[in-house]
Parts: structure tokens; C-alpha cells; sequence
């Protein structure tokens, strides 16, 4: 707001110097010159009339000659002053106008819009870091589980459109040097800014997306910074000064992929839980063992390789570059699209390929040849613009590759169920048994759409119920929460508890028979309609204490009392 | 059987009936309006807020408001009566009377949102 009113005063400190002299003039004159009345006496012009009268000149309003008709010496005084009056004017609203259109005022005025908004906020956001396809996404699944979201954005085109999607019109947004400090400062880096819960570093660059996490761990080193990176320097830069996640997706899908390849459940259960809610489930999946073909070992295809060899897997590499097809014997030259490459490779006796280029209709065409060759094959799609997705679904592809989805999903995941993580972590250690129970608990709720997540933490008003049960000496186990509290007839609830979590112990997949206590954080997976009932259930003080008794609970005082009466 | 409901149902809809078996009839008529109807939809309409006290739940929170303003409009419609009737030198004229059943007409309408309330809640939670 200073800045607006300082700006102002800066531009218009001439036009108003020069206005000022010339009505001041012009006062002095018009009262200094003797008029005369109707009967032709001469007559003192006072300073109201004056000014009045020069006003409506000056403003070229003109009303006429005030307060008496003019004599000569007045009209000769007006005739020389009214131009001088008329163009200073002029020049103070043209300076006013040029003002508003100024690009450097307007940037001030949205920044100051932008502030505004975000102090306004009410409840917890993030600082959202670049908004191309993944923003995007991320930020309407933030909305979506009332999160809010500050957007500052380097292309102005980007943030202009906003205001056009129903979405996002009311989110802040800036045009923005992303790098900023002090934008990032009035984003929410800014310690008097209670409500921000973190940042969102994931533009498309990864210098800028180091730069704003090392300026938000540097300014708030309690706040945590997502970040996505995609080489693994940045990876390792970022790691060391505490960035709290760093996304880089392709490590993510290689890594997912391997799992695929040792462990089809955990992938399984892994799949169900990360995918967008509503969603198809995902049948078993099994890259068959064999050898590989890899077509373009950049970024992607490194990490892919990396994974094979992990798991031993042996595969045959296609890259248009000389130095990295020299570096591994028995590699072919080319781009892997046409089919005279594809038959060098030995197609035929290939298992799997994976069309790992940075070029979306490079690999499309590599996809197609391949399948044509070897119609048997497991194919592997990296998939770069997100306009390319019916393209991508429809070329038959069983894994792909998508790095805006993969970003997104894993950010989200962090920032809106923290549990979720420590769930995954806790699944890719375990035993295959621990994967089949999930699975097996999972199919049984789920009906064939992929569940929804929510943590449920057992305080202040989701904990009525469970407050008023410890106080009658009854104890809420996990089985109660779970069941139908409105329907009984309609029996459990579509959902799993993945995760309960009291003070630092951390029980995995718990037995209906846990006993529940105020401040425990639970992770729930299932369908929507569970989480509201058993929100509702929480939220009710008598509710989960009639579920657990069998019998309605008395609501209002007088019944609590003759009910207590005629038991003792 | 949950005989909180019995008992709760039982006043809610008693304390409409009796509103409406006051308010029937025309307005200034004072045949048509028995006092002590209006006394004993007022006393039941208390006992009804009374059975709400200390229920935390969201219905009953809005339950015990609704009941709340009948209480007031009966409590304000008995009082205009009992003035004119003993303190007034004019006593219950048809205007009066006229202002006092208006009023009963209010609580009535009251009590016809917390009737619909208690239904609503019924098919609601079956438990």
C-alpha cells in the first residue's frame, strides 16, 4: 500500500506544482481586479468567489462570468489565464492516466493485491512455486482437501488465465520473479504469516526450484520445502541443507518399476493407494524377466537401466547419441523408431521395451514399431506433454512414464496425508505378507475404484465422542469407529486403517480391537461416503458411546440424569 | 426402542398441537381463543426446551434453538395478555387479542420447524 501512495506522490509531485502556481495566480488576480455590479458600481471580488470561478474556467466547465458579468480588465485577466489553467490541468489527469496504464505501477498494484490476499487468508496454504501442468494439479488437489494455495508464477500468461478458471479465480496469484526473496517473504515466508504450512518449489527449472528452497530453509528453517528436481546433483544439493522432499520422477517411476519387477503386490498396493482417487484399480501387473530393450538413455532411461541392472535384468540399449552407445558393447546407433534399429536390437527375442526419449511422438513411433515386430512385448512409454495423454492410453502402452502425474501425485501426498508416506516406507521394508494383508483388506472395501486417503486426528472437536465415552468409563475400540454409526443395518464402513500412530509408536494395519485415545492420528483408505459417516460419528458426543453399548445414549440432561438414577 | 425420542416427540408435537388448537379460529374473535390453551402450550412448550438442555449434538443444538424462540413468542403473547387482562384499564380488546393470537402464530411456526427437524432426524440416524 506505501509503495502505491508513494509512487503516486512521486509522479504527480510536477503536474501538481504547476497546477498549483497557476490557480494561485489566477485567485490573486481575479481578486486583485475590481468588477462592478449590475448598477455599475465597482465591487471587491472576494477569495470564494474567486476560486470558484477559476475552478469551473480552469476545469473548463465554465458556468459563466461570476459572481457579476465581467468588465474588460477581468475578461482580459480570464482570456490570459484560462490556457495556462486548461493545460495544467490536462497535464495532471494525462499524468494520473499514463499512471494507471504504467506497467511498473500495475505490477506494484497486483503485488500489493497479491499481499493483501494472502494476509487475509484464513486457513493453512502452501506457496505454490511455478504453475504449469503440475501446479496445476497439485493445486486443485490442495483445494480440493481445503488446503489453500499462494501462486507465484514467472509467465504472466499463466496467472492472467487463472482468473478465467472457476478454480482458481480466487486464489492469490502473482507474476513474479519466482527467485524473489521478498515475494517469497510475502507469500507466507514471512514469520507474521501464521498460516502457511510450506513450500511448493516445482517449476521447470532446476537452479530456480534449488533457489527458492535454499531462500525458504535459509528464511524458515521450520517450514518444510517440497521440491522437484530432476538431476541427481540438485537431488543430492538439495538433500544437504535440509530440503524436506525432493521429488525427481523419474527416480520415482524407475524405482517403482523395480518394485514391479521383484514384488507385483507391494507395487500393487503401492498403485491403489497413490492413484487419484475414484480411479480404476490396477490389475496385477508383472514385467516379465528377460531382456530388455532401451531405447534413449538420458535422464530416464539411466535410471531405468540403473534398475535392470539391479535386479540383473540383462537389455540392449538404442540411443542416437555415439559416446553412450560406445560405453556399453553390444549397443545400437540409432533412434530406435524404425525397424531395421528395432531387428539390430534383436526384437524378437526381447522381452520388454522401454521408449525412454525426450520426444513424445519419437516414442509413440517407437512403441507402435516395436509392438508390430513383437506383438508379445511389455512396453515401457516415457510421456513429456501432458496434451498427450489419449495419444499415450491408446497406443497400448502398460506403463507410462507421465512426469508432471508422478510429481504431483507424490507432493500431494506429502502435503496432505504426512501419514501416508510413513505407510509406504513401512510396506517396501515388510514381507510379502504384510502386502497381502493390505491387499486382501484393501480389494475387500474398495469395490474396484482406488480409495481415498484421510488422517483423522482424535482432538479438540473430532474427539466429542471419544471424550464423552473416557468419561463414562467406556472404552472406543477401532472396530466401533469403523462401523456404520447412522445405519447399522448397512454394516461396516468401506475402509481400511492403515495407520495409527500415538506419540512415537506406530501401529501398522491395527486390529479392530485397538483401543483409541485422545491425540491419536489415524490413516484411513476407503471410499468417501466412509469418511464422512465416521466424521460424523466423531464429531457427535453420543454417538460412538451408543455404537460401543448397543444401546441410544440419553442426549439431554434431564434423561442422563434419571437414566443414571434407575441404574444405581 | 429409544425412549429419550418417546418422551422428546411426545412434547415437541404436543407443544404444536395446542399451539394450533389456539391459533385456530379468527383472529379478534375472543370465542375462538381459550386462555389456558395458550398457558398449557407455553408449559409444554417449556418442558420440550427443558428435555434439550445439555445435548452437544448438532440437532439437538438446533432443536433447542427452535424451541427457544416458541418458548419467547408464547412467553411474550402470555404477558400481553396477563397485562391487559389485570394492569390495562382497557382490557383484552379484539386488537389485543388480535396481537396475542399473531404471536401464538409465530411460535406455531416454530414448533412446525422443530416437528420437521425431529422427523428429519429420524430418517437420518437409524439407531
Amino acid at each position: 500500500m506505501n509503495d502505491i501512495v508513494w509512487l503516486t506522490m512521486r509522479r504527480m509531485r510536477t503536474p501538481l506544482i504547476a497546477l498549483i502556481l497557476v490557480y494561485t495566480f489566477s485567485v490573486m488576480g481575479m481578486v486583485l481586479i475590481p468588477g462592478e455590479d449590475a448598477a455599475g458600481k465597482p465591487i471587491q471580488v472576494g477569495f470564494l468567489d474567486a476560486a470558484y470561478y477559476v475552478a469551473i474556467m480552469a476545469t473548463t466547465i465554465g458556468f459563466g462570468e461570476y459572481p457579476t458579468a465581467f468588465t474588460h480588465a477581468q475578461r482580459l485577466f480570464a482570456y490570459f489565464v484560462l490556457f495556462p489553467n486548461v493545460v495544467s490541468w490536462l497535464y495532471a489527469i494525462g499524468t494520473i492516466i499514463s499512471l494507471f496504464v504504467d506497467p511498473q505501477f500495475r505490477a506494484v498494484l497486483m503485488r500489493s493485491r497479491f499481499s493483501r490476499r494472502v494476509r487475509r487468508m484464513t486457513g493453512g496454504y502452501y506457496i505454490v512455486c511455478g504453475f504449469g501442468n503440475t501446479g496445476r494439479m497439485i493445486a486443485r488437489g490442495l483445494l480440493r482437501r481445503g488446503i489453500g494455495a499462494a501462486v507465484l508464477e514467472r509467465e504472466q500468461s499463466i496467472v492472467q488465465s487463472m482468473a478465467l478458471d472457476s478454480d482458481f479465480a480466487n486464489l492469490p496469484a502473482l507474476t513474479a520473479d519466482v527467485t524473489d526473496r521478498r515475494l517469497l517473504d510475502m507469500a507466507g515466508l514471512d514469520k507474521n504469516l501464521p498460516h502457511c504450512l510450506g513450500v511448493l518449489a516445482i517449476t521447470d527449472d532446476d537452479h530456480v526450484n534449488l533457489t527458492i528452497a535454499i531462500t525458504a530453509k535459509l528464511l524458515r528453517p521450520d517450514l518444510p520445502v517440497l521440491a522437484r528436481a530432476e538431476t541427481q546433483r540438485v537431488v543430492d544439493n538439495m538433500a544437504s541443507f535440509g530440503t524436506d522432499l525432493t521429488v525427481d520422477p523419474y527416480t520415482i517411476f524407475a524405482k517403482r518399476f523395480g518394485l514391479a519387477l521383484v514384488s507385483p503386490v507391494k507395487y500393487l498396493v503401492q498403485d491403489w493407494l497413490i492413484s487419484v482417487p475414484g480411479s480404476q484399480l490396477r490389475k496385477e501387473l508383472k514385467p516379465p524377466n528377460g531382456r530388455w530393450i532401451i531405447c534413449g538413455v538420458g535422464r530416464f532411461g539411466s535410471r531405468m537401466a540403473r534398475i535392470l541392472d539391479e535386479s540383473d535384468e540383462p537389455y540392449t540399449i538404442i540411443d542416437v547419441h555415439p559416446d553412450r552407445v560406445q560405453s556399453r558393447p553390444g549397443s545400437v546407433l540409432g533412434r530406435g523408431t524404425e525397424a531395421t534399429t528395432l531387428r539390430e536390437a534383436e526384437i524378437e527375442s526381447a522381452v520388454g521395451i522401454i521408449a525412454g526419449t525426450g520426444d513424445d511422438v519419437d516414442n509413440l513411433s517407437i512403441v507402435m514399431t516395436a509392438r508390430e515386430l513383437n506383438p508379445g512385448l511389455f512396453v515401457v512409454a516415457r510421456q513429456e506433454n501432458p496434451l498427450n495423454d489419449q495419444l499415450f492410453d491408446s497406443s497400448g502402452a502398460d506403463l507410462i512414464a507421465r512426469r508432471s502425474l508422478i510429481v504431483a501425485r507424490r507432493m500431494l501426498a506429502v502435503a496432505t496425508t504426512p501419514l501416508l508416506p510413513v505407510f509406504l516406507d513401512h510396506l517396501l521394508n515388510q514381507d510379502e505378507r504384510f502386502a497381502r494383508t493390505a491387499r486382501h483388506r484393501l480389494e475387500s472395501v474398495l469395490g474396484g475404484r482406488s480409495p481415498g486417503l484421510w488422517t483423522v486426528r482424535l482432538s479438540g472437536e473430532w474427539c466429542n465422542s471419544i471424550r464423552e465415552a473416557e468419561r463414562e468409563g467406556i472404552s472406543i475400540r477401532l472396530n466401533h469407529l469403523e462401523e456404520n454409526a447412522r445405519f447399522p443395518s448397512e454394516g461396516k464402513l468401506p475402509c481400511v486403517c492403515l495407520l495409527l500412530e500415538r506419540g512415537s509408536l506406530r501401529t501398522f494395519l491395527p486390529g479392530p480391537e485397538e483401543r483409541l485415545r485422545e491425540g491419536d492420528r489415524l490413516l484411513f483408505a476407503g471410499r468417501d461416503s466412509a469418511r464422512r459417516e465416521m466424521l460424523f460419528a466423531l464429531r457427535e458426543p453420543t454417538v460412538l458411546v451408543s455404537v460401543a453399548t448397543g444401546r441410544p445414549r440419553p442426549r439431554g440432561a434431564v434423561m442422563r440424569y434419571l437414566a443414571r438414577r434407575r441404574s444405581s | 426402542m429409544n425412549l429419550e425420542k418417546v418422551i422428546f416427540g411426545f412434547f415437541i408435537v404436543l407443544a404444536a398441537t395446542l399451539n394450533f388448537g389456539f391459533f385456530l379460529g379468527d383472529i379478534d374473535n375472543p370465542d375462538h381463543h381459550h386462555a389456558i390453551e395458550l398457558g398449557a402450550a407455553l408449559a409444554v412448550s417449556l418442558i420440550a426446551t427443558i428435555m434439550k438442555f445439555g445435548d452437544r449434538s448438532q440437532m439437538g443444538a438446533i432443536l433447542l434453538a427452535t424451541s427457544l424462540v416458541a418458548d419467547l413468542q408464547l412467553l411474550v403473547a402470555v404477558s400481553v395478555w396477563a397485562w391487559a387482562a389485570h394492569v390495562s384499564d382497557f382490557g383484552v380488546t379484539s386488537e389485543v387479542l388480535a396481537s396475542i393470537v399473531s404471536l401464538s402464530g409465530g411460535a406455531l411456526l416454530a414448533n412446525l420447524v422443530s416437528v420437521t427437524l425431529l422427523v428429519a432426524e429420524t430418517i437420518m440416524i437409524r439407531r
